[in-house]
């Protein structure tokens, strides 16, 4: 049987949809004394799995421009473009609920001397210019070869923004698992760990649905030019 | 708007923004399947005039 990424992703969009109803109504609420607005905390449980799925969407995206790159595999461009769509993706919805949670508990929405909110805004960007470039530019090896480059380079980014709260701690909260100093409830980490899976498993399925739509795309255009030749 | 309100305001919002992510892959892939089929049949009919 193939499984289709599109029954995937809508498996991962009912999971966060789940995430979203046991973060409202069943985790617990944070102390009052600890937190200036503690039903926003509530976004955690949307904000951590999004930006875990865009670190996956950017790991996926340097493997498939290091294929693409070095080995010339079309498998590897398919990754390439649907990593980068998903990245955008999660990466502008880890932004936005971040800014939601900002602007409630810190009185703005962003700092912009926040290390680890600026790489991660930059990844989400290179994404952003990555999509956008790839629809404006003619499909060749040199298009493509520049892209895969960004790809590659950008990934730099990833390890970086990883480290940033535990190097430079400014306003952004520290880790709160897998770290000796987490304190995370352990019903606040089912809620999370049910997202982070929900959010991995729509992760993985967008990506297998937009490897089979660059496939598809590449098919058309190569019918597109067949058609023409044959009309001529 | 009270806080509660305004966290579900969002949260919705961005359910939205996932289930129309997620609707446009459908209908991309709907549109091209249709797409070529449509060519290969041009091009089969061309084969056999």
């Amino acid at each position: 049987m193939r499984i289709r990424g599109e029954a995937v992703a809508l498996l991962g969009l009912a999971g966060a949809g789940l995430t979203f109803w046991l973060g409202m109504t069943w985790a617990p609420s944070v102390s009052i004394d600890a937190f200036k607005a503690p039903e926003a905390q509530r976004i955690f449980y949307w904000h951590v799995p999004s930006a875990w799925a865009a670190m996956l969407a950017f790991g996926m995206l340097f493997i498939g421009s290091i294929f693409w790159f070095f080995k010339r595999s079309e498998w590897a461009w398919r990754l390439h473009v649907a990593s980068s769509e998903a990245g955008l993706a999660t990466g502008l919805m880890c932004v936005w609920s971040g800014c939601i949670w900002g602007a409630a508990e810190w009185g703005v929405p962003w700092d912009w001397t926040d290390i680890r909110l600026n790489t991660f805004a930059m990844l989400t960007l290179l994404s952003l210019y990555l999509v956008l470039g790839r629809r404006s530019q003619p499909d060749g090896v040199e298009t493509r070869d520049t892209f895969a480059a960004f790809g590659m380079y950008g990934f730099v980014l990833v390890p970086f923004t990883y480290i940033a709260t535990r190097l430079w701690q400014i306003r952004h909260p520290g880790p709160v698992v897998a770290t000796s100093e987490g304190s995370l409830n352990s019903d606040m980490g089912t809620v999370l760990l049910i997202g982070a899976i929900s959010f991995t498993v729509l992760i993985i399925g967008h990506v297998m649905a937009g490897m089979r739509l660059t496939k598809l795309e590449l098919r058309l255009e190569d019918l597109q030019t067949r058609y023409e030749e044959e009309s001529r | 708007m009270s806080g509660q309100t305004y966290l579900i305001a969002a949260y919705l919002g961005m359910i939205g923004a996932l289930a129309l992510w997620t609707w446009t892959v459908f209908a991309r892939s709907k549109s091209l399947e249709s797409k070529i089929d449509s060519l290969e049949k041009a091009l089969a009919n061309d084969e056999s005039e």
